[in-house]
């Protein structure tokens, strides 16, 4: 009689535990992951069940890969997914849980996600006439808290030229791509690795520091000064370079960056690309009809581990980013903005120089940052200095291309601050010359006639 | 955000360039006059600490404005 009590209590927490767990499953999911450039882009479509017919109010999301920049979660009606990490001590893999906004047995989720440093060039140095090869390591299933009922990926390869990859059948290779899957009844946290060993000569190129200024004058004006430093992080070059290879063997340096594009707004003027040579003549400007578009050929070609450093400037009317009502502004400019083709930043710091005067200064960034100290600068024209706003933020890529919104006030009268200070500067000169001719220097008296 | 207007500059940039040379002009003519004023004085009992003091002024005036948008035509955005 009582074990068998003891049974029925064992049966019953049991029952209470695995409606907390199990009763949600994937039910089906389309993973693709693009490894065409030196980002890994994961979308997926998930849709997740309740088995037990409740509605489903949150879905746990565990992301394996390290380095992932940047996350977006939406649900099947094309509405936002609220997100929110979950901190855990001890553990290097991301969690998040996603809380729906309508509630229902079945959901579908839309996750796209995209990391960087994980393909790695292998073997990591080569010659320069060499083709860049690279190591892919991810997951072949999803590694979920719930039990997986069917999954399927698609790799999409930047060439196909594949030497090796995972071998988990069934899978079908078709040129550039790989279908793995359908894969059936996967258990929950379960780790499989997915290795793809394939030829990928798109540019490696990290934007390892990334300083954007942006100075606002009340004179109609917003200047934007970034300064770059650049590495290319893919297969480092081994042995000599020759210049007479890189010009007339076309299969010589494939893996080299010659040139890329840069994208401005379409407002840009002034533009300027220069190091601390000089200007770096060696760049086309073309005007298109939504931006401007900078094809930009650094001093010598970029080979594996080369770095390059330069400063690239421009100007924007105010009206397009500055807006006012009475003496409040509104600053409203994207946190970073294109450099190149899926670039990643490792470090980008951006610094907001308002005129002098302003106060009452707030910031709403799109995403997290870290805020560093505000600061006053001295430039022309300057008695107690602009306030500056500084933020930072690490390991960044183009889907962080947002905006940012500063409010601050601003009276008007002290746009005539300085004009006032030249006026004061010329006008004590000429009461410095009334006063010297008034005075007499001579060691004799004289006697002038009148 | 709404309510808020896009912010033009006082002075379109467009004129920055006619305005500093037109000021500059000015400016000089009156630095001039003051010059030739001062020089050509008589004596130094002669009071006209007034009239040196308002054409320094109107030199300043036009001087100040227009070395300050001198520095905004040439892109010295202050």
């Amino acid at each position: 009689m009582e074990t068998n009590w003891v049974f029925f209590v064992a049966m019953i927490f049991s029952v209470t535990l695995n409606s907390t767990i199990s009763d949600v499953i994937n039910k089906n999911l389309e993973r693709t992951l693009d490894i065409t450039s030196q980002l890994v882009k994961t979308t997926y479509k998930l849709t997740v069940e309740e088995t037990s017919g409740k509605p489903l109010k949150d879905y746990e999301f565990i992301v394996r890969e390290p380095n992932l920049s940047y996350i977006s979660v939406k649900d099947g009606f094309n509405k936002k997914v609220e997100i929110e990490e979950i901190q855990e001590n001890g553990s290097n893999l991301l969690k998040f849980n996603l809380t729906f906004s309508e509630f229902s047995s079945k959901q579908t989720l839309l996750i796209e996600t995209v990391s960087t440093k994980n393909i790695l060039a292998y073997p990591s140095h080569i010659k320069q006439n060499d083709k860049q090869l690279v190591k892919f390591v991810g997951s072949l299933y999803l590694y979920s808290k719930y039990p997986t009922y069917a999954q399927k990926t698609n790799v999409i390869l930047s060439s196909p030229n594949i030497l090796s990859h995972t071998q988990a059948k069934p899978f079908l290779v078709s040129s550039n791509k790989i279908f793995l899957g359908p894969y059936e009844n996967i258990e929950r946290l379960v780790d499989e690795e997915l290795v793809i060993h394939y030829e990928n000569q798109s540019p490696f190129l990290t934007v390892n520091t990334l300083g954007r200024t942006i100075e606002v004058s009340h004179w109609g004006n917003i200047a934007v000064k970034e300064s770059i430093h650049m590495t290319h992080t893919g297969a480092k070059l081994k042995g000599p370079f020759s210049r007479y290879d890189f010009q007339k063997d076309g299969r010589s340096g494939q893996s080299a960056v010659k040139s890329y594009k840069t994208y401005l707004p379409a407002s840009a003027f002034g533009v300027y690309y220069r190091d601390t040579n000089g200007n770096i003549s060696t760049s086309n400007m073309n005007l298109l009809r939504d931006s401007v578009e900078l094809e930009l050929r650094p001093r010598f070609p970029l080979f594996g581990g080369w770095k390059t450093q330069y400063i690239l400037g421009y100007n924007v009317p105010s009206y397009e980013y500055l807006f006012s009502s009475g003496n409040e502004y509104l600053l409203k400019m994207h946190v970073i903005d294109h450099i190149h083709d899926n670039m990643s930043i490792d470090e980008a710091v951006v610094t907001i120089i308002l005129p002098e005067g302003s106060s009452n200064i707030e910031l709403v960034t799109p995403y997290s940052i870290k805020r560093r100290q505000n600061d006053l600068i001295h430039t022309y024209l300057d008695t107690v200095g602009r306030p500056v706003v500084s933020f930072s933020q690490q390991n960044l890529v183009e889907s962080h291309i947002s905006q940012f919104t500063l409010k601050y006030r601003f009276s008007k009268i002290s746009l005539l601050q300085e004009p006032f200070l030249v006026i004061l500067f010329i006008y004590i000169i000429f009461l410095f010359t009334i006063v010297l001719l008034r005075l007499d220097f001579s060691l004799t008296s004289h006697f002038h006639k009148d | 955000m709404e309510t808020m207007q896009r912010y033009v500059s006082p002075i379109n940039p467009a004129v920055f360039p006619h305005l500093a040379t037109v000021l500059l002009i000015i400016g000089t003519f009156f630095t001039a006059w003051f010059f030739v004023f001062v020089v050509s004085r008589k004596s130094t009992k002669e009071n006209t600490l007034i009239k040196e003091l308002l054409i320094s002024l109107c030199a300043s005036i036009f001087l100040g404005f227009g070395i300050l948008f001198l520095l905004l035509t040439v892109g010295i955005y202050v």
